[in-house]
């Protein structure tokens, strides 16, 4: 990966590493390209970028921190953006990408005109991008190993996937087949197409209900939780164990269920506030620190033991979050450098 | 206008029969594929969710029956941000269920009726016009609701789910609703207008119709409907969300079409919707309990719509 570094992009790292080990990035710009704001994770994205750009902008640690949303999930529109902030001269973009491949040559174009580029969540595959992602894979298999403490006998379970042809609903799905395959008592008995959506996870579920044998347990991808658990409900089954994403309302219904009958379950996500991270790691990458070009961060997980304070910490109709720290960039780029 | 026994008597000629044909076809499959369990809940579920699409289709159909180049692109929009409006409205209290379904309806009548200035005062197409004016309500969405989701209150949430006899009444209302469209439609001035519009719109403006009042009319209606069904999808799914429409732009103009409906316009079909939203449940049934990859699943929708089609319209053109 590290050879594969344009060029241009190491003298750009040399010379403001050369010039000093901490060079001043008060008078630098970022930009966040985000393709999407409709929904409530997006929402708290947003929002943790925004309090970690107030606090970098008052502790002078950068000039500005602006946000730039395209109304679609377009690429080529997010394309397009990219390349209009490469001529509005910003030192460097955080993007939240509408595809891993699609924008590398927007991205691209960004790193020729000495542009640092950091991907998070939805990340970029160009070599001269950054990419903060959370081990998608073994929050899959945990799902698993959290249901085989449950079910030390196993039993059939429902998979819930997300947007088809994405990275992050592939590399989910290849977490839950490896945690099948580590605990060979579980079988999954049918796979439903969620979006990570949850009228669209309802409609899914409720589809397949009728024709499925019981099933112990829901492995899913977050924001599907509570369309399935209302799909279950509706067709008068009792619930299985659903695994959750995080959502309030998933969280929300799960108190309930517990108040009622103890119901209990493991909830996972990737926290919004990585674009805190995000904007940080992007600050240090700017005040010419060496930073690993693929950073693996932990997601978010609520236990039950976790739920009440959770619960009182999301906002009605949000989702879980925290905001990261520059302390947290300084720790995470650490702790992924040592691999 | 002509009467019941008539109608009886020439449904096999009638397009909309394929549709229906085609759902029970597909229901036989998924039934057989699951080993013959959940026959009869396959079609219950089928029902309450066919009540949204029929909602949305009702709209599509009175616009796309206005003739060539007309539909409404904007209705996931409309539907998300009337979710948003409804929920907002209702903000939890039963008291309020009743001024809550009013705003959502009345939001998406405002909606119509701009989409209709553009085109009219614009003179933008259909086409353009619906599609522009989505972003713009997604971005007020986005700005009005900021991507929360708004719960419920109980009583509406239990309302729009509730069954009788494992009927969804919600959808027994929007049957009766397509009932009263379906009369529209062929005993109104309104709704004969529309089909005369739409088979010629020379002709209707010479036979001294108003050409523009009725698709003032017709895009003012697909609109509210639009909003009503972002309030009852609310309710059904527990919350707003400004994604929830998302799955209806496509959807909408696909039952028009499978359910025998002349995209060219000036003819429409109410039954068919009925039926063609009944066959793409029904389908998704069958390729969700399939156990096929997702790629073999959207390749198999598009075939079996593309059949339907072909099939409705083979027959429509030998009449």
């Amino acid at each position: 990966m590290k050879r594969l570094l344009c060029g241009t992009g190491i003298a750009l790292l040399l010379g403001v590493t050369m010039g000093a080990a901490h060079a001043d990035t008060s008078g630098k710009r970022i930009a966040l390209s985000n393709n999407y704001a409709g929904n409530s994770w997006r929402q708290a994205m947003l929002q943790s970028w925004a309090q970690a750009a107030k606090t970098a902008i008052s502790e002078h640690q950068l000039a500005a921190a602006d946000t730039f949303t395209t109304p679609d999930k377009e690429v080529t529109t997010q394309a397009a953006q990219v390349q209009n902030l490469i001529l509005q001269g910003y030192d460097a973009i955080a993007i939240d990408a509408a595809s891993p491949d699609a924008l590398n040559g927007a991205v691209k174009a960004a790193c020729d005109a000495h542009i640092v580029v950091v991907s998070f969540d939805g990340i970029v595959t160009a070599p001269c991008a950054y990419r903060i992602v959370v081990d998608y894979k073994k929050m899959g298999e945990e799902q698993v190993n959290y249901l085989a403490t449950r079910f030390p006998k196993g039993g059939n379970l429902l998979e819930i996937r997300g947007l088809a042809g994405t990275s992050i609903d592939n590399v989910i799905h290849e977490g839950i087949v490896a945690g099948v395959a580590a605990h060979p008592q579980f079988k999954i008995v049918g796979s439903v197409e969620g979006d990570w959506d949850e009228a669209t996870a309802q409609k899914a579920v409720a589809s397949v209900l009728s024709s499925l044998p019981p099933v112990v347990g829901v492995v899913d991808q977050g924001g599907d939780g509570y369309g399935a658990a209302q799909a279950f409900a509706a067709a008068g089954r009792p619930e299985p164990v659903i695994i959750m994403g995080n959502r309030q309302d998933e969280l929300a219904w799960w108190k309930q269920q517990h108040d009622k009958n103890g119901y209990t379950t493991w909830s996972a996500t990737i926290a919004p506030g990585i674009s805190s991270l995000a904007l940080w790691v992007t600050q240090q990458v700017l005040d010419g620190k060496t930073v690993p070009h693929d950073l693996t961060v932990p997601y978010l997980q609520i236990t039950q033991a976790d739920l009440d304070q959770a619960l009182k910490t999301a906002p009605v109709g949000g989702v879980a979050n925290i905001t990261y720290t520059q302390q947290d960039a300084i720790k995470a780029i650490e702790a992924n450098s040592k691999k | 206008m002509s009467g019941q026994l008539a109608a009886l008597s020439r449904l096999r000629t009638r397009p909309w029969i394929w549709s229906f044909l085609g759902a029970a076809l597909v229901w036989a499959l998924a039934v057989i594929l699951a080993g013959g369990h959940g026959a009869w809940s396959v079609i219950t579920t089928a029902i309450a969710f066919s009540a949204f699409t029929v909602l949305v289709g009702l709209g599509q159909m009175f616009v796309i029956t206005l003739g060539p180049g007309n539909i409404d692109l904007s209705l996931p929009a409309n539907i998300g941000l009337a979710s948003a409006v409804a929920m907002k409205v209702m903000d939890g209290s039963d008291g309020r269920i009743a001024l809550g379904l009013l705003a959502a309806v009345a939001a998406g009548l405002v909606i119509g009726i701009v989409n209709y200035l553009l085109i009219r005062l614009l003179r933008i197409p259909p086409l353009i016009a619906t599609l522009s004016s989505s972003f713009v309500i997604r971005s007020v969405g986005i700005s009005y609701g900021r991507g929360l989701q708004i719960k419920p209150p109980l009583a509406f949430a239990d309302l729009v789910v509730a069954r009788l006899g494992g009927i969804s009444v919600l959808a027994v209302l929007v049957l009766l609703l397509s009932i009263l469209a379906g009369v529209v439609l062929a005993r109104t001035v309104y709704g004969r207008s529309v089909l005369a519009v739409g088979q010629n719109i020379r002709a209707a403006r010479l036979a001294g119709l108003s050409v523009r009042r009725v698709r003032f009319l017709t895009y003012a209606l697909c609109g509210a409907l639009g909003g009503l069904c972002g309030a009852l999808l609310a309710g059904f799914t527990g919350g707003s969300s400004l994604d929830v429409g998302a799955e209806y732009l496509l959807t909408s103009i696909a039952v028009v079409v499978i359910g025998g409906t002349s995209v060219a316009g000036g003819m429409a079909n109410v039954p068919g919707l009925w039926g063609a939203a009944l066959m793409l449940f029904m389908i998704a049934t069958l390729l969700n309990s399939s156990g096929l990859g997702i790629g073999v699943r959207d390749l198999m929708t598009g075939l079996i719509i593309i059949a339907v089609i072909t099939l409705a319209g083979g027959r429509r053109s030998l009449r």
